[in-house]
């Protein structure tokens, strides 16, 4: 009943959908698995209408449509349940139910609201949640608000002839044990009402729910298997194919670290609300991970070992020198660098050459009394873009032009060249292509050799396994485990996310 | 080429076409003399722009401006009879100190600048009319022509006031384009997130930018009164809106990080011109705050960078 043919989608300089061919008939739960960076959220958006595609044809019931915008995708009966909750907080949850289409209750401009709260009742019922329809949405648990959402798109069977598709994407990355097991027999029971779309990074999950499973690789289906059939470790070969050799990784390149020399060290340092007594030593030339899922307070400890945020307690000493102040600035000094994950936004100045990105945390040296030398930074930078090899036309170009790797390549010599030596790597990777990846992981061995500290928040766990020497696993805002990963003995996935979750 | 690299040469084209259609009226306009007359009318005006230049060019705006060139005809008449020459630096200092203060109340205390600055406008407002006693007060002329009479007058039949005015812009330039400061700047207006996380004080760069403004706002307003003679709390009344608008027309959109003062010198003309051209037309000059406000909407609505603003409230 609804069905993608060849469907492309290109974004300037990455083609996220390559013919991606997908299919879900009458009361089916089909489960949406990749890695990062893999597609899904792009073939997602395709399917709800947020995204046009640009290639390939999209079917409802056997007829072509192209949908403009969400609401076109909803009138055709296709629903999206959020990620990140799109209820507003300060209505009610029969308003939020009816955000849009309050119309139907409308007599004279005037909504009758009894009316409303009758139907808002009527919905609550099928995701069998009980509560008043006039309670204010930010009242209700985390699990309660996704049944709302829920609830919400479930009104589309009243408005829709014909048959319902509901996208869940990672519906259950927030909520406890019990929850998710009440979630899934909601859906079992919704079957009836719509067939699902179900995305999760939780492949147990997805093979326990979905009936069939598309595997989602560099924008590309790279299998459909029956659940009955899969199993998590076929899946997982699948999702990062050629990438789990360990070559990809340049593990052959992994040296031990200085152990004599720490660079960095936190004494238990907390953060009411974010982490707790973190305590870690970084030496010369190690790699360290910090793995955990998201919100688990990994970005925050980077944030603080920066100085975008100052910690509570505990002290934060810089070879072996105690922090004292807290700004970027003071980090910047000391010699850390920090590479965010949103690299068009914090890592790069769109709009700004290569080379005034380069200098920008250093302009100090490469001016006079304020004044900058420019020829001086210009031959900073073409001595950078032809060591890392960065394609731009030349030192002239706009950062913002260039492609993902070769923005963090800038945003990379940016701290490298400033001499940095504990790099702070936020998901260096994100969005990036396998060979900008491939990139990314040589200059991580490269800096490694030259007696840099690193640590990394990974994209994925195996990216993290493959490139650390050390891991420590964190789990709400608190370290639970230390892996050492030398290379030959490495801690293989499932040992750390036992600590994870 | 496409319609983006188009949009850059907009500004100069558009002075070029004023210019010429308004030649076409009147021959005479295009008479060396009469440009060079024309540029030094505006140089007062101009001078207002290029400081507020800086806020817009960090994505700010200063709405003080025009207050704080008022403030200072005032405290200058009222000074020149104590300090003598000393005075055109007291009210400079003064118009930094304003600056700063808008520039401490957006970063610190998280005010949106249109909002601090209307606030520091009025306060600005306030000091004049108490200063003056809500009158208009008059320069002794000998006092004057000693301290200040440098700013008046002509050298080869340029006027000073324009030589001033380049002089200043060509210090403006240098500081956007040469110096650490000008270059944080343009990081902040492209790229805020991105500057901080480089490690700069990024809060310290944008108070110098209001400060800035406040400094070049209290020069135009010293400049307008020795030139005048005087000074009265609404004396630069009608300068604000022209002033965003040289700012804007010459190619610094309201998002910054793009244009620099060189575009104000050619925005400010592109009001001159405006300006001379409703003359020929017969507009009052009354109705002439209709076209700019017509104009400045126009022109946001044209120079914006919509991808940095998502939700205008």
């Amino acid at each position: 009943m609804f069905e993608l043919q060849k469907v492309d989608k290109i974004f300037p300089g990455v083609h996220a959908l390559k013919a991606v061919d997908f299919e879900i008939k009458r009361g089916e739960i089909v489960g949406l698995v990749g890695e990062n960076g893999a597609g899904k959220s792009t073939l997602m958006k395709v399917i709800y209408g947020a995204y046009q595609h640009d290639g390939g044809q999209v079917f409802v019931d056997g007829k072509t449509v192209r949908f403009h915008n969400p609401r076109q995708a909803m009138d055709m009966g296709v629903g999206m349940v959020f990620q990140e909750q799109s209820l507003i907080p300060n209505l009610t949850v029969m308003e939020n139910i009816f955000l849009g289409f309050e119309k139907q209750f409308v007599n004279f401009g005037v909504i009758d609201w009894k009316k409303m709260a009758e139907a808002a009742r009527h919905q609550l019922k099928k995701v069998k949640l009980d509560i008043s329809p006039s309670t204010t949405t930010s009242q209700l648990s985390f699990a309660q608000r996704q049944l709302v959402e829920l609830a919400k798109v479930l009104t589309l069977e009243e408005r829709v002839q014909g048959d319902l598709v509901i996208l869940l994407d990672e519906p259950t990355s927030v909520l406890a044990k019990d929850e998710i097991k009440l979630l899934f027999e909601l859906v079992r029971d919704l079957r009836s009402r719509a067939s699902f779309i179900f995305v999760s990074h939780r492949l147990d999950e997805v093979i326990d729910l979905s009936d069939r499973i598309y595997v989602l690789k560099d924008g590309e289906v790279v299998d459909v298997v029956n659940a009955d059939e899969a199993d998590v470790d076929s899946i997982q070969r699948e999702m990062v194919g050629r990438n789990i050799n360990k070559e990809y990784y340049r593990e052959e390149q992994q040296k031990p670290y200085d152990d004599t020399k720490v660079l960095l060290e936190l004494e238990s340092v907390g953060n009411s609300g974010k982490y707790r007594d973190i305590s870690l030593k970084l030496h010369a030339g190690e790699v360290l991970c910090l793995v955990g899922t998201e919100g688990s307070g990994r970005e925050a400890i980077l944030r603080t070992i920066y100085g975008l945020q100052r910690p509570e307690s505990g002290s934060v000493s810089i070879k072996g020198q105690a922090l004292k102040g807290f700004s970027a600035k003071c980090g910047v000094e000391k010699g850390v660098a920090y590479v965010p994950r949103e690299r068009k936004i914090e890592g790069i100045v769109g709009g700004m050459t290569v080379f005034e990105n380069m200098t920008l945390s250093q302009m100090g040296n490469y001016s006079r009394a304020g004044v900058l030398d420019v020829r001086h930074e210009r031959a900073l930078a073409r001595e950078w873009i032809e060591k890392l090899s960065i394609k731009a036309s030349s030192e002239n170009a706009d950062c913002g032009n260039l492609s993902g790797g070769n923005q963090q390549k800038v945003v990379l010599a940016k701290w490298r060249s400033g001499g940095s030596d504990i790099i702070l790597l936020d998901h260096p990777t994100r969005g990036l292509d396998i060979g900008a990846k491939e990139d990314v992981y040589d200059m991580v061995r490269d800096m490694s050799a030259a007696g840099i500290g690193i640590i990394l928040v990974a994209d994925t766990l195996e990216e993290a396994i493959g490139l650390s020497h050390t891991i420590a696993v964190v789990k709400d805002g608190e370290i639970q485990k230390w892996f050492d990963c030398k290379p030959g003995c490495k801690p293989s996935l499932y040992d750390l996310i036992h600590y994870m979750i | 080429m496409d319609l983006e690299k188009l949009k850059r040469h907009f500004p100069w084209i558009t002075l070029v076409v004023l210019t010429l259609l308004v030649g076409l009226m009147d021959p005479n306009f295009l008479r060396p003399h009469n440009l060079i007359q024309l540029a030094g009318d505006i140089s007062t005006l101009f001078i207002m722009a290029l400081g507020i230049t800086f806020v817009i060019y960090i994505g700010g705006i200063d709405l003080s401006a025009q207050s704080v060139a008022n403030m200072t005809t005032v405290l200058a008449t009222i000074s020149l009879p104590l300090f003598g020459v000393w005075a055109g630096v007291f009210c400079i200092v003064i118009g930094l100190g304003f600056g700063a203060v808008s520039g401490f109340v957006t970063t610190r205390l998280k005010v949106p600048s249109f909002i601090a600055t209307l606030a520091v406008g009025g306060l600005a407002l306030s000091v004049g009319q108490y200063a003056s006693g809500q009158r208009a007060l008059y320069m002794d002329a000998t006092l004057r022509d000693q301290a200040f009479g440098w700013m008046i007058g002509t050298t080869a039949g340029i006027p000073h006031e324009l030589i001033i005015a380049i002089i200043l812009l060509l210090l403006a330039y240098f500081v956007q384009n040469r110096t650490t400061t000008g270059r944080a700047l343009k990081a902040i207006g492209a790229g805020e997130l991105a500057a901080v996380a480089s490690g700069l004080k990024v809060d310290q760069y944008k108070i110098m930018a209001f400060a800035f403004s406040g400094m070049f706002a209290a020069i135009a307003g010293l400049l307008f009164s020795v030139k005048l003679a005087g000074g009265s709390p609404t004396l630069a009344e009608g300068f604000l809106l022209p002033a965003i608008v040289a700012v804007l027309v010459g190619g610094t959109p309201l998002t910054g990080g793009v244009g620099g003062v060189l575009n104000t010198a050619i925005g400010a003309m592109i009001v001159a011109v405006v300006r001379t051209s409703m003359l020929y037309l017969e507009i009052p000059a009354t109705s002439q705050q209709i076209f700019f406000g017509v104009v400045l909407i126009a022109a946001i609505a044209l120079t914006i960078d919509r991808s940095k603003m998502r939700i205008v409230k």
